[in-house]
């Protein structure tokens, strides 16, 4: 019964195959066109979970509790006094006071990320991460050791050259001498930082003896992250108070259909099942009419109308889904996805050479697969079943 | 051969040709395994936030500890004018 079932679904997928080879040209270019829809959605949705991907396997070790002080809507500098203020809660481990800045260079327009720390000096601790430490260089006292990522010393043009100088605000030169630069292949967290010393980054950025822009606090237990961090919003007053749990969920949320590109993409898809829809409904063909009326006289009967019509849709819908499907990957395992890279990198100056590597999953399968496939199939329903009731003596 | 058969076969071609594609994309990421973890200190040794992916927008190379305002503010009557702006969503 099932084997005579399964022949009798073969002999109409043969049937509607050979309908389709004969009337090719047309049939190919539906299928290159849905394939295309396909291939974008299918390519913006792979490159959101890549990205979301690297977020959630690289931010594992941000700062449990970042603090920083909110002045009028804006984020302001603030006194090493509030460290003093955290000594009293329980459960701190220890806080790290630290400058954090942009510094835009208007030779080329580029915006580096300067990070002033504490413990620049200390090799043992930068041990191992991908830092390569440049032979020490006698210097002036004035220049101060920084380590620079790949796109800062690209776009600052070093060359061999390891001194650069910044502006200060009121528009004196910082001369600086590159330490050490971080690995290109630690780019996609490293690429536009200048990591310097704290009092250097003061100076640079024309900040009080004191004064700093972020505390940095460890906590012993990762269960009181969320209670600690109301206290320390309690304590110090003004303070926006960022835990490592909402920097995740940032990232979790961040690229999403939601968003404009996101939104261009899904609106191309809609629009294109939209036109396959009017395609479809808007009826057949002389020559389909014919052919179907030569069917119903040679015995077929509505239901098997009906059922040919169904696996048309599957082949192209399938052979679509496939080809589109595919050629996403290709795009952002070969080609970085090429062209969605000029939208991810907007404006950037300092362009960081991102990889995105794809990462299969199931749920983004079903999802491109429920956008493309099920809609074209829904949208072929009735116009099979107009098809099917055609009087062969009404067209023969 | 039937032509379904042959249509059966060039799916199953693609779908060997897509494992393929998935089993590569699990060799890149084995293979960067020791530059992410050296990535990994970096964010813990110097507290990173974010991922550097675009560095035009302040509030885009920093999206974590940037408020949602962010992109309005630069100056009075601001719209978000970033290209890179267009393929994220603020947290809400």
């Amino acid at each position: 019964m099932a084997a005579r079932y399964l022949d009798r679904q073969l002999n109409i997928a043969d049937y509607a195959l050979g309908g389709l080879t004969r009337r090719l040209g047309k049939n190919l270019v539906v299928v290159l066109v849905f394939a295309l829809v396909i291939f974008m959605v299918a390519s913006f949705s792979m490159t959101t979970t890549s990205l979301k991907h690297a977020a959630s396997q690289l931010l594992t070790t941000v700062p449990d509790i970042t603090v920083q002080k909110m002045s009028a809507g804006r984020q302001v500098g603030f006194s090493t006094e509030a460290i003093k203020e955290l000594e009293f809660i329980f459960g701190i481990r220890s806080v790290q006071p630290r400058v954090w800045g942009y510094y835009f260079d208007e030779n080329n327009g580029a915006n580096y990320t300067v990070i002033g720390v504490t413990e620049l000096g200390d090799k043992t601790q930068l041990a191992g991460l991908g830092i390569d430490f440049l032979p020490n260089l006698k210097t002036d006292a004035a220049f101060e050791p920084a380590v620079i990522g790949r796109g800062v010393r690209e776009n600052l043009g070093l060359g061999n050259r390891r001194a650069f100088s910044l502006f200060r605000p009121d528009l004196s030169l910082k001369s600086f001498v590159t330490s050490a630069t971080f690995d290109a292949e630690t780019s996609m967290v490293t690429d536009d930082l200048i990591i310097m010393d704290l009092k250097a980054a003061r100076d640079l950025f024309g900040l009080q003896a004191d004064e700093i822009t972020d505390l940095l606090v460890d906590v012993a237990n990762p269960l009181e992250i969320d209670n600690i961090a109301d206290n320390i919003g309690e304590r110090l007053k003004g303070v926006r108070v960022v835990t490592r749990e909402r920097i995740g969920k940032t990232y979790r949320v961040a690229f999403g259909w939601r968003s404009g590109f996101g939104l261009a993409c899904l609106f191309g898809a809609v629009a294109a099942f939209f036109i396959f829809a009017w395609d479809k409904a808007s009826g057949l063909t002389p020559a389909q009419q014919q052919e179907i009326a030569i069917l119903k006289v040679l015995g077929w009967q509505t239901e098997d109308i009906i059922t040919l019509r169904f696996w048309e849709s599957v082949i192209i819908s399938i052979s679509a889904f496939g080809l589109g499907y595919l050629a996403a990957w290709i795009h952002l395992l070969f080609f970085n996805g090429l062209l969605f890279r000029p939208v991810l990198l907007g404006w950037s100056v300092v362009k960081p050479p991102l990889s995105l590597v794809p990462v299969f999953s199931f749920a983004d399968l079903l999802i491109i697969f429920s956008l493309s496939v099920l809609p074209y199939l829904a949208a072929t329903v009735i116009p099979a079943w107009h098809s099917a009731t055609i009087r062969p003596d009404s067209v023969i | 051969m039937r032509l379904s058969v042959k249509f059966l076969l060039l799916l199953a071609f693609c779908v060997s040709i897509q494992v393929g594609l998935i089993a590569a994309a699990h060799q890149q990421l084995a293979d960067s395994e020791e530059a992410r973890i050296k990535m990994v200190k970096a964010v813990e040794i110097f507290g990173l936030s974010d991922l550097c992916i675009a560095t035009d927008a302040r509030y885009i190379r920093h999206l974590a500890v940037s408020d949602r305002l962010a992109p309005f503010m630069d100056h009075p009557g601001s719209i978000e004018h970033f290209p890179t702006g267009s393929f994220w969503i603020p947290e809400r």
